[in-house]
């Protein structure tokens, strides 16, 4: 059952998932490069400047993470929602039993990604004389790619499987906020309502506390 | 009499203009049970009430003996649905669409799979979004047959196919319920078509059960007389009356329509002064619109 449904679902995102995992290569490699670590020359470096290089790049892993996620999540219930669930309701197996077939099916395709991940920090970091003083972080971020990958997934897989109604509440009450937080500051009230809730969603132990912060495959 | 399918008070209301039920559905096993009834009379809500795709505002379902929807999924692996609109993943091909539901059907047979592939000619590596309509109504067949089902729910399965795709896909379901005895509930308003493999039906209209007979009571119970002479006032006919109207032509000539008929009665209509000219034998087809047209006639009128 679960290799089926893997197959329906690799069917379904193949493209999706080669490229991303094209990607997640490309951005370890970009890294340092862009930090000018091939260079070779580390006398004059402004270490500061290489390492806030290294951050910026980073910063396409989380987005990278939740394209992902998104794409998967997206890939596991686009055919069920078309024929209204009746084919899926219609198997001979428990509805949380399907659920859970369709979640792990779209964790087996996080995978990929994820080596590819890893494949890149190993290429970049190795294609480099790491400086003293600064060290690689290819298999802590390859890691955190993949936990960042499986929030994201989890997040949008669980609003993905809702009705219209579901997705319709939760973009509700986003926008409620957004509108909340938009007429208390023409009102001059700091609440920072906005502020408030993106601290309980990505700091310290908020859900998505893994995507936040900085992406270092070079730090200290 | 045990019962494949067996509803109890079923009652659900969609929007304002909508309402099914009560309805007390029994469909015997071993029977091919055609469920009749013009479009929006609630054939599919009854069959999606059935199998659990609904939640009922009151009353039971049981379907080969699984209480539902508390025992969906143990009815589901021996029950076959063939829905009225193609439900299958598009981008699987038609060999990966066998491959998956017969990695989820436990009495899977891929030997017979493969046979109705080569029976409705259907190509394993065309992509299922990619089939005509007669190809979609064939494979929708072949997999509900193909996983061995003990009752075969079929809701318009051949509607808007061709007659040769239609009659490939009727005799794949009559080879199969002659092989092993199953139970057939298919929902159709081509009435020709039940009439000739049904031994029972129901009849819907407007959410309500109008009819449940055994085929043969149905198609013999319902006659057209031709009356001549007969008085404005019949008194207590021990026929049910359905429809009366002018004949054609003959002046005092009145065509009826009675259900429940029998030779016996025909002295009733001496006892009243009007002559009996003629008995005309309804086929299922005339018998089903009479039904509904007295189905319709509002109380007391």
């Amino acid at each position: 059952m679960f290799g089926a449904i893997c197959r329906v679902q690799w069917k379904g995102s193949a493209a999706a998932v080669a490229l991303l995992a094209a990607a997640a290569f490309i951005v370890p490699l970009l890294a340092v490069q862009q930090a000018g670590f091939t260079a070779g020359d580390f006398r004059t470096w402004d270490l500061v400047v290489m390492l806030s290089a290294v951050e910026s790049a980073g910063a396409l892993f989380p987005i990278l993470a939740i394209i992902l996620g998104l794409t998967l999540s997206v890939g596991a219930w686009s055919a069920d929602h078309q024929a209204d669930h009746v084919y899926a309701l219609t198997l001979p197996i428990p509805r949380w039993h399907y659920v859970l077939l369709r979640f792990g099916a779209g964790l087996v395709l996080i995978l990929p990604v994820m080596l590819a991940v890893g494949l890149g920090c190993a290429v970049a970091v190795g294609s480099i004389d790491v400086p003293e003083g600064l060290r690689a972080y290819g298999s802590s971020i390859t890691l955190r790619f993949g936990l960042a990958a499986l929030v994201s997934y989890a997040a949008t897989f669980a609003l993905a499987a809702g009705t219209k109604r579901t997705a319709a509440t939760v973009f509700g009450i986003v926008l409620a906020l957004i509108a909340i937080a938009m007429l208390l500051d023409s009102l001059g009230v700091s609440a920072n309502l906005l502020d408030v809730v993106a601290n309980a969603m990505f700091r310290r132990p908020g859900p998505f506390e893994v995507l936040a912060g900085p992406w270092m495959l070079i730090g200290v | 009499m045990s019962y494949a399918i067996e509803t109890h008070d079923l009652q659900y209301h969609a929007g304002k203009t909508f309402e099914l039920g009560p309805l007390g559905l029994r469909v015997p096993t071993g029977s091919i049970y055609g469920f009749l009834g013009p479009n929006g009379s609630g054939k599919t809500t009854t069959i999606r009430l059935s199998l659990g795709l609904l939640r009922p505002d009151r009353g039971s379902v049981r379907v080969v003996g699984h209480d539902v929807p508390r025992q969906t999924h143990q009815m589901f692996a021996r029950v076959g649905y063939v829905p009225e609109r193609p439900h299958l993943y598009p981008t699987l091909s038609v060999a990966e669409a066998l491959a998956f539901h017969g990695a989820f059907h436990p009495r899977w047979d891929a030997t017979a799979a493969r046979e109705l592939l080569d029976t409705f000619g259907l190509a394993r590596d065309t992509r299922v979004g990619h089939l005509s309509k007669g190809e979609t109504g064939k494979l929708l067949m072949l997999l509900a047959i193909a996983q061995r089902p003990d009752l075969l729910v079929l809701d318009e399965p051949t509607d808007g196919l061709d007659p040769v795709v239609r009659r490939d896909v009727l005799m794949a379901l009559i080879d199969y319920v002659s092989e092993t005895g199953a139970t057939v509930f298919i929902s159709s308003h081509l009435v020709h078509e039940l009439e000739r493999i049904c031994d029972w039906i129901g009849v819907m209209d407007r959410g309500r059960l109008v009819a449940e007979v055994p085929m043969h009571s149905f198609k013999n119970g319902i006659k057209r007389l031709r009356v001549r002479n007969a008085p404005a006032q019949t008194g207590d006919p021990p026929f049910v009356l359905l429809a009366r109207e002018r004949g054609d032509g003959a002046s005092g000539t009145e065509l009826w329509v009675v259900r429940g008929w029998q030779p016996t009665m025909r002295q009733y209509f001496e006892g009243i002064g009007a002559v009996l000219q003629d008995v005309i034998d309804l086929d299922l087809e005339e018998g089903f619109v009479e039904l509904l047209r007295t189905a319709r006639v509002p109380q007391g009128s």
